[in-house]
């Protein structure tokens, strides 16, 4: 005989976000590193930026560094949304 | 809702498999009448947390169906809503305990007249099977860690290894044996029943059957806090629980020690040369008299002597254990809502 169970998940509290849209050209474009001081993150996210400016004629603006473990903080969040238009962030360890 | 086939075990089990719920363990089908059962007339819709990294919102129906699946009683209620409430503080830190590569747990500890009313075991094997209150109950705040927060391994739990401690991890706190009374009134808590949520890694035993010094015992708890290897070794924030067995707390009490003069001879004595921990590593997160040290200055492993937190926890026999934090957390005392 069938049953009928409760789900576990329950319900999410955000409202859902919408992904930014991608710019269409980098040229020109200001770029923010967010490094998060995990080993090695300078070096690539500076590569990858060096990369993409040398072939799109972006320019990074700003760079920021924030703990691995926390979020960053909001100053950062607000001069990285004032300045730049892309950001590159992310590196485990 | 869900339907299944029939009341099998198997089919719940096979069920949730599919969806990549649950650990891997049998269930218990929440149905309808259990949840509300689990509920005892609360309301259902109550937001108790938001639980990051998903945002899940851990209402009491929610809450309540995780328990229902890992086979608590309803008497346990409290304990998990309490939990769940703390583990939603700020200075847990939750985001991170759930995210990080390191095998983090959270530690839920009992302590009150709860552990005797519902049945926590905080005596012989206390951290080990076999006492349905601290195996149901920790593994429902895991199931809401895995169901509502989203701390699913890979996706929401980058967890390099993982830890048995991610199943279930609640103890009681043996507050008849302790020498120095409760340990969430001696962090402000003083209530008939309350939690403390400590997000860290599984206990590291020491062994001492020996000594009738305090110094020497502690000595031996201080060299657990000094390895290289504890998440927390470098980070002046970590804390560290010192969970002492019954007999070693009465020869360390005998001595004249009280709980803050076991938290401050550790202070004192589970140091290193500073120029060891730079030697092992590169990153660090030091307070300024730490990183002002000199390579031959000893220093403890963490900031402040309240990062050391001492209660008695355990049976018969002289084994203790030292949990390390993952580091970037403080832990939660929080009393049950009477």
């Amino acid at each position: 005989m069938s049953i009928r169970i409760h789900t576990p998940e329950g319900t999410i509290d955000r409202p859902a976000t919408q992904r930014a849209p991608a710019p269409a050209t980098l040229e020109g474009v200001r770029i923010g590193i967010l490094d998060n001081t995990k080993p090695n993150a300078d070096v690539l996210l500076r590569s990858a930026a060096d990369a993409l400016c040398a072939a799109t004629g972006a320019q990074v603006v700003r760079t920021d560094t924030k703990n691995a473990a926390l979020a960053a903080k909001d100053q950062v969040l607000d001069g990285m949304t004032r300045e730049v238009q892309v950001v590159l962030t992310g590196s485990a360890d | 809702m869900i339907e299944l086939p029939d009341e099998s075990p198997e089919a719940i089990l096979a069920e949730f498999e599919s969806r990549g719920w649950g650990d891997g363990l049998p269930l218990i089908a929440p149905t309808a009448e259990r949840v509300d059962l689990m509920l005892g007339g609360a309301d259902p819709d109550e937001v108790v947390a938001v639980l990051a990294p998903r945002d899940g919102r851990a209402d009491r129906r929610a809450i309540a169906v995780n328990a229902v699946l890992a086979g608590c009683r309803p008497d346990t209620m409290a304990v998990l809503v309490a939990a769940v409430r703390a583990l939603a503080q700020p200075q847990i830190n939750l985001r991170g305990v759930n995210a990080t590569t390191h095998p983090v747990a959270p530690l839920l500890i009992v302590h009150g007249a709860v552990v005797d009313q519902v049945g926590f075991n905080g005596g012989l094997g206390a951290f080990g099977p076999g006492n349905r209150a601290n195996a149901t109950v920790g593994r429902a705040l895991r199931f809401v860690l895995l169901h509502i927060a989203g701390a699913v391994p890979g996706a929401g739990d980058a967890s390099t290894q993982g830890q048995p401690s991610k199943y279930t991890y609640c103890v009681a706190e043996n507050e008849p044996a302790s020498p120095w009374g409760s340990y969430a009134a001696s962090v402000g808590v003083d209530a008939p029943s309350a939690v403390t949520v400590h997000c860290g890694e599984n206990p590291h035993n020491f062994h001492d059957m020996e000594s009738a010094s305090a110094e020497r015992i502690l000595g031996k708890a201080s060299s657990l806090m000094t390895t290289f290897g504890a998440n927390n070794a470098c980070i002046a924030t970590g804390e560290f629980f010192v969970g002492l067995c019954p007999e070693h707390a009465r020869t360390i009490a005998d001595a004249g020690f009280d709980r803050g003069d076991v938290a401050q001879w550790l202070f004192d004595h589970a140091r290193r040369p500073a120029g060891e921990y730079r030697a092992h590593f590169d990153l660090r997160v030091w307070t300024d008299e730490m990183n002002a040290a000199a390579d031959d200055d000893l220093i403890p492993p963490t900031g402040q002597v309240d990062n050391i937190k001492v209660l008695v926890v355990g049976g018969a026999g002289k084994h203790s254990c030292v949990i390390p934090s993952w580091g970037m957390t403080t832990s939660v005392t929080m009393a049950l809502d009477t």
